[in-house]
């Protein structure tokens, strides 16, 4: 009896010691970091360019997994119900995590269920036109929407998209009251063919990622507006949003940061805080996200949850003023 | 700087060992990603997007074309071996390239899809380098009530491969379109047929139903009787395609690189959609009709004609306008501005150079794909000789991984399986596979369309004439629909006389 009680005693010092050391040695395995967009988007450009770098370091390998479908939320859902062990993470994206959940009433998770380690980068917002449809400043913009209600569409990369709430946030800023019914929101399936279909004429504006428009601004196919972020952005001849004395526009940009389940283990989580400090000070990362027309950003986590926080509760507002939520 | 100089620096900068090298290595890859089932040619492509990140912009975008070019080329590799199509490009070639397998003709199948592909891979460039600026402006004038028009035509594709009974190849729609429907909806984001679930939001995925629905039924047939084969015993043998066969598919061919051309320049249609369009044509215009569907070699050749032909054209819009036409560009794309490169017009000021480069190395990969296709078909052939007993279980395991691959999940596997299941019940009650695919396809497209042209109009119905592009594909859509009810009649003719007896 003495001797069995000992044994069993023994094996389960030695497990809960196993478990003990397994915990101090994070990362002990290759760690996946879920993209919930599909391959080749910005998002996942910006995972691959942040892989390219981490073996400077994090001592294992990341694997790169996009989980696509349903605006985001197929691969967030995923991350929101993994273990939190530190071994499943994911790159929060603004509309993975603001937007969608200030629209989506049927999202399978929300903005609380997650660990967010960090932003670490941001992406400006441009809003543009067509130079056909004669409207080369936000004021013409607003005026022509105001003279012809409903006629004015903008394009969007879908429902609960950022594109489909920065058209209409812009144009509330700008006074227009009952915006989702002055303009008409036309989706399409991706951010390329939403910029597209405003080149051609078939959507009067788009409000999206400097980056998706920066060719079509710099050839001439499209007009630019206004900008969203504190300074001019080079290349793109437009005044910012507080020039136009809108400086609470400042809040719509796009996004990237790291976040793991909510259940977060604390080693995981510093020892990410502590990466993520290195990545967005190499380099070699800041100068191909910045080809890419990101700005890269060292937020503290603090700041970036202050941050995340802040921009869910202007689109939630907004989706509250003008009935936005999708059942 | 003058074009022959522009040229001439051009061809400094591509006649580099590593270019070469990368063009060839990437068409290798290509083909053998193609040929493993679930893994499509954008993901060979995805995947290979990070290994350019180092290379020189010209050498990685050549590695990237070449996994395209590759890929699509290799999707028909399993598709006429296995029945299984590798890409959904290939899965028109499914239709008349398994049943030459049957008969013992794979070796054939195989070759004339390589010619085809080339072929088409050739016309496909030859256009993207002289007709770029004027296929760009046409691409560009489509928007949302030009496609509906152009959709809909495509949609009198399903007449074309219902086989013998349109009622059945009707029905087999219907079935596709339900699929279609499941997930968001486009407009108000609404859920649509998810019952709760959270994996159906995304709706469901396009290869585990192409696998479900195209190889399944085979396995499971194969099940239910192990010692009766469905078909011969495949055997490539010594069968070639001959000239004389050759030049009887040149007009399918050409015609198939036509249509790939014109559908891989308008931004977001695709592969697949082009194949079956250039099957149906080349079916429409040949004189043994009735061989379609039943191992007719133009058949091969159209739809592999039909696939390879989008694939120069689908870089028009992007290398013109800088507009991705599809996921595929849309990772050249992304290739592009991580070299700080911005296609479009001003490419084509800044970097001309780059761009004649890149215009000899695309020339290039067609040679490329005929020398590795020619090997692979080689290293390939050997699939045939493999006892079905054996053939089989291998075939299920790559068919469940690459479901599973496509997404990292078990839901595309369960997918996979419940069409599979729907696709054996087809197969028994005679209800042809590819009608389903072209409704799955084709539906949501015609769709989303229709709704984007109602809220561009508010409402009103006369957008759907408002350009000559649709005025066309209305008189085409009335023209198609006019054949098949007077073939229709024609075909009843001597059966009622029959009957009356």
């Amino acid at each position: 009896m003495i001797s069995r009680r000992a044994v069993l005693a023994a094996v389960a010092t030695a497990v809960v010691s196993a478990t003990g050391a397994t915990a101090d040695a994070y990362p002990e395995r290759p760690i996946t970091l879920v993209v919930p967009y599909g391959a080749g988007g910005a998002t996942d450009i910006a995972a691959r360019n942040m892989t390219a770098v981490t073996p400077k370091y994090i001592p294992v390998p990341i694997l790169v997994v996009n989980k696509t479908g349903a605006g985001g939320a197929t691969g967030t859902a995923f991350v929101a119900n993994a273990v939190g062990d530190g071994y499943t993470m994911m790159v929060a994206r603004v509309g993975s995590h603001t937007v969608n959940p200030a629209m989506k009433a049927n999202l399978p998770y929300s903005i609380d269920d997650f660990r967010y380690v960090g932003v670490f980068e941001i992406n400006p917002v441009v809003c543009a036109t067509s130079p056909e449809s004669g409207i080369d400043s936000m004021e013409a913009l607003i005026a022509a929407v105001k003279a012809r209600p409903g006629e004015i569409t903008y394009s969007s990369s879908g429902v609960g998209s950022m594109l489909h709430l920065a058209g209409v946030l812009v144009l509330d800023a700008f006074g227009i009251e009952n915006a989702t019914r002055m303009v008409t929101h036309l989706p399409f399936r991706g951010g390329g063919e939403a910029a597209r279909q405003v080149v051609a004429g078939n959507a009067t504006f788009i409000c999206t990622n400097s980056s998706a428009l920066m060719g079509h601004i710099q050839s001439g196919a499209l007009q630019p507006l206004m900008v969203t972020t504190a300074e001019r952005l080079e290349g793109v001849d437009a005044p910012t949003a507080a020039e136009l004395g809108k400086p609470e526009l400042e809040v719509l940009v796009g996004w990237s940061g790291i976040a793991g389940p909510a259940d977060l283990a604390d080693e995981a989580y510093d020892a990410w805080v502590g990466w993520l400090g290195q990545i967005t000070k190499d380099a070699e990362f800041q100068e191909r996200m910045g080809a890419l027309g990101s700005i890269v950003v060292s937020m503290t986590p603090e700041e970036s949850v202050q941050f995340i926080r802040h921009q869910y509760e202007v689109f939630r507002a907004l989706v509250d003023k003008l009935d936005m939520r999708v059942e | 700087m003058n074009a022959w100089d522009a040229a001439y620096w051009a061809f400094q900068t591509i006649a580099q060992v590593e270019a070469i090298a990368a063009l060839g290595l990437g068409v290798a890859i290509g083909v053998i990603v193609g040929a493993v089932p679930g893994m499509s040619a954008t993901m060979g492509v995805a995947l290979t997007l990070p290994f350019t990140f180092s290379l020189e912009p010209l050498v990685g975008i050549l590695l990237l074309l070449g996994v395209y070019k590759g890929g699509i080329f290799g999707g028909s590799i399993p598709a006429i071996l296995i029945k299984t199509p590798g890409t959904p490009a290939s899965s028109c070639t499914v239709l008349d390239g398994h049943p030459l397998a049957e008969r013992g003709e794979a070796g054939k199948a195989l070759e004339i899809a390589l010619y085809a592909s080339c072929i088409a891979d050739i016309v496909s460039n030859l256009a993207l380098i002289l007709f770029a600026a004027w296929l760009a402006a046409f691409a560009l004038s489509f928007g949302p009530p030009e496609f509906f028009t152009l959709i809909l035509f495509s949609l009198t594709i399903i007449a074309g491969v219902s086989g013998d009974s349109l009622t059945k190849g009707l029905i087999s729609a219907a079935f596709g379109l339900l699929a279609a429907t499941v997930g968001l909806d486009l407009v108000y984001g609404t859920d649509r047929f998810i019952f709760g679930q959270t994996e159906l939001m995304a709706g469901l995925n396009f290869i585990p139903v192409l696998i479900g629905l195209f190889a399944l039924p085979e396995i499971l047939a194969y099940l239910r009787r192990p010692t009766e084969a469905v078909g011969k015993v495949m055997d490539l043998g010594r069968h070639h395609v001959s000239w004389r066969e050759f030049r009887r598919c040149l007009r399918s061919i050409g015609l198939g690189s036509a249509i790939g051309v014109v559908m891989g320049a308008i931004p977001g249609i695709g592969g697949a959609p082009a194949a079956f369009l250039a099957y149906s044509e080349a079916r429409r215009l040949s004189p043994d009709r009735e061989r379609f569907g039943k191992g007719e070699l133009e058949g091969v050749a159209a739809s592999e004609a039909g696939n390879n032909g989008v694939c120069g054209a689908t870089l028009i819009p992007l290398l013109a306008l800088g507009v991705p036409g599809d996921v595929i560009t849309a990772v050249i794309l992304g290739a592009f501005m991580v070299h700080g490169l911005q296609p479009g017009p001003i490419m084509f000021q800044q970097n001309i150079v780059l761009i004649y480069a890149l215009f000899m190395g695309i020339m290039l990969s067609s040679v490329f794909l005929f020398i590795t296709g020619k090997i692979a078909i080689r290293l390939f052939r050997r699939v045939a000789d493999i006892p079905r007993s054996i053939l089989y279980p291998s075939v299920l395991a790559l068919c469940v991984f690459g479901a599973y691959a496509i997404n990292n999940t078990m839901f595309d596997v369960l997918v996979m399986f419940a069409t599979g299941l729907l696709g054996y019940f087809m197969m028994r009650t005679g209800i042809p596979a590819a009608p389903f695919l072209i409704a799955f396809i084709l539906g949501p497209m015609l769709e989303d369309n229709f709704r984007q042209a109602m809220l561009m109009s508010q409402g009103d119905f006369t957008i759907f004439l408002r350009s000559g592009i649709t005025w066309f594909f209305w008189a085409a859509t009335a023209l198609s629909i006019g054949l098949i009810v007077r073939r229709g009649l024609a075909g009843r003719r001597p059966a009622a006389r029959y009957s009356g007896h």
